[in-house]
């Protein structure tokens, strides 16, 4: 038995790279995904029709479809349209259109969790209304949603491991070539496991840290489906 | 592309779709059996299985769904048995979304206020009677929009099956491009009918769920 982990353990410094890689692809796809949800969130609210229509059925096509075909569609489709992409930028782009759709959503969500009422009095107190979003609404939002977008970088992190079908030597593209070298199924996919586990929390972790530090009181990110605190109104009836 | 391409492929679609939905409806179904148990040992639990089931829990919601379906579809095999690529498939979903659904199961146990318990207790209820009959259906109530989402995320999910070999829906569109090409156009098409099954799905969602964030 241990002379199979003792094969495996050959392979470290490949599984090190490859979760380099993967943090660095959950990294820049997280970056866009928060560009673009805070766009499409700006959007779907803004008084112009078409611009609220772009927001929505962005919002709606990416979260009814799923992701792995997203990533077929931009690697494989998008040459069609003139825009050749490597798998390292498919793949960020690819997770990063997905994700931002869900943050839009919880960005929206959390723009509305701010009283109104608050809004009126800043633009009565003579705020204009791009001082109001970034003095009033976005430091409260930004409060109410920090565990849903910790959440949603989690799954973003998971979600990585689908570029392995367009060839990304990420952690499970990775695992999968050690697989195919050694046979060593079971040990290789434990270990993967393990790799992920321990990213999968690193991360929850330091959100937990940042979360303490930039908000007063502090925020507690821990992943929660609960029911806790984070009963909002309802907010997606036009 | 010409009508008959279209006609062609979407009969080739139509059949994964089937089986996508066979598959979704088996995840379902054992995902929800295993989300359940895992619930009420985690909250109920004796002897430390609750400690297994939390281990459980956090174990398949830190780790992709792709790494479960390898490690069933080739860990059996490491033990000198074939497995079929569907079993492998509703295995290994039911097992990771159970991890998921255990979680919402546990929240919606919880909301049911403590002293209900404790009025039980005093009724002359044992505790399982109270789970079944006070707990339980206030449960369902209370944790059926955020399920319906997790269902939701799970026929989505399907499409990872494909990678480990499985002919559904999403299958059926990467043959297809194989032999043909037209990337954008089947694609497209394979995107539009996981659009037509989740939409409404996710407007009923949205229209039930009061939990707007997390």
């Amino acid at each position: 038995m241990s002379y199979q982990w003792l094969t495996l353990w050959g392979y470290a410094p490949d599984f090190m790279k490859a979760a380099w890689l993967t943090l660095q692809v959950t990294m820049l796809s997280f970056a866009l995904a928060i560009a673009l949800g805070l766009a499409t969130a700006v959007a779907g609210v803004s008084p112009l029709r078409p611009l609220r229509f772009v927001a929505r059925a962005y919002v709606e096509v990416i979260r009814n479809t799923p992701v792995l075909l997203q990533i077929f569609i931009v690697f494989f489709g998008f040459p069609s349209a003139g825009i050749s992409l490597n798998a390292y930028w498919a793949g960020v782009i690819a997770l990063g259109l997905n994700v931002g759709a869900y943050l839009s959503e919880v960005f929206r969500a959390g723009m509305a969790s701010v009283p109104r009422g608050q809004i009126e009095a800043a633009g009565i107190l003579g705020l204009s209304p791009a001082q109001i979003f970034v003095s009033v609404v976005l430091p409260q939002a930004a409060r109410a949603v920090y565990p849903a977008i910790v959440n949603y970088l989690i799954q973003l992190l998971l979600g990585t491991s689908l570029l392995s079908a367009i060839a990304l030597p990420e952690l499970t593209g990775t695992a999968t070539v050690i697989n195919a070298r050694t046979l060593l199924y079971i040990q290789t996919f434990a270990v993967t496991m393990v790799v992920y586990l321990v990213l999968s929390n690193l991360l929850s972790w330091l959100a937990d840290q940042l979360g303490a530090r930039i908000f007063h009181p502090p925020v507690a990110a821990r992943r929660r489906t609960g029911f806790g605190k984070l009963t909002m109104r309802r907010v997606n009836r036009a | 592309m010409s009508v008959q391409l279209l006609t062609s492929s979407l009969a080739i679609l139509l059949q994964g779709l089937v089986t996508t939905v066979l598959l979704s409806v088996a995840a379902i179904a054992g995902g929800t059996l295993v989300g359940l148990v895992a619930a009420v040992l985690r909250s109920f639990g004796p002897w430390g299985t609750s400690r297994v089931a939390k281990v459980y829990i956090e174990l398949f919601r830190g780790t992709p769904v792709l790494i479960t379906l390898m490690f069933i579809y080739f860990g059996v095999s490491y033990f000198g048995y074939a497995i079929d690529v569907f079993a492998a498939g509703a295995i290994g979903l039911s097992i990771y979304q159970g991890a998921y659904i255990a979680e919402i199961f546990r929240s919606g146990i919880e909301a049911v206020p403590k002293g209900q318990w404790e009025v039980s207790q005093i009724l002359g209820l044992s505790r399982p009677q109270t789970f079944a009959f006070v707990v339980l259906p206030q449960t369902g109530k209370i944790v059926l929009p955020p399920l319906v989402g997790q269902y939701l995320s799970l026929i989505k999910d399907t499409s990872i099956v494909s990678m480990i070999g499985m002919s559904e829906l999403m299958h059926g569109g990467q043959a297809i491009v194989d032999r043909i090409g037209r990337p954008v156009e089947i694609y497209g098409l394979v995107a539009l009918i996981y659009f037509v099954v989740c939409f409404p799905v996710s407007q009923w969602v949205r229209h039930h769920d009061r939990r707007r964030l997390s």
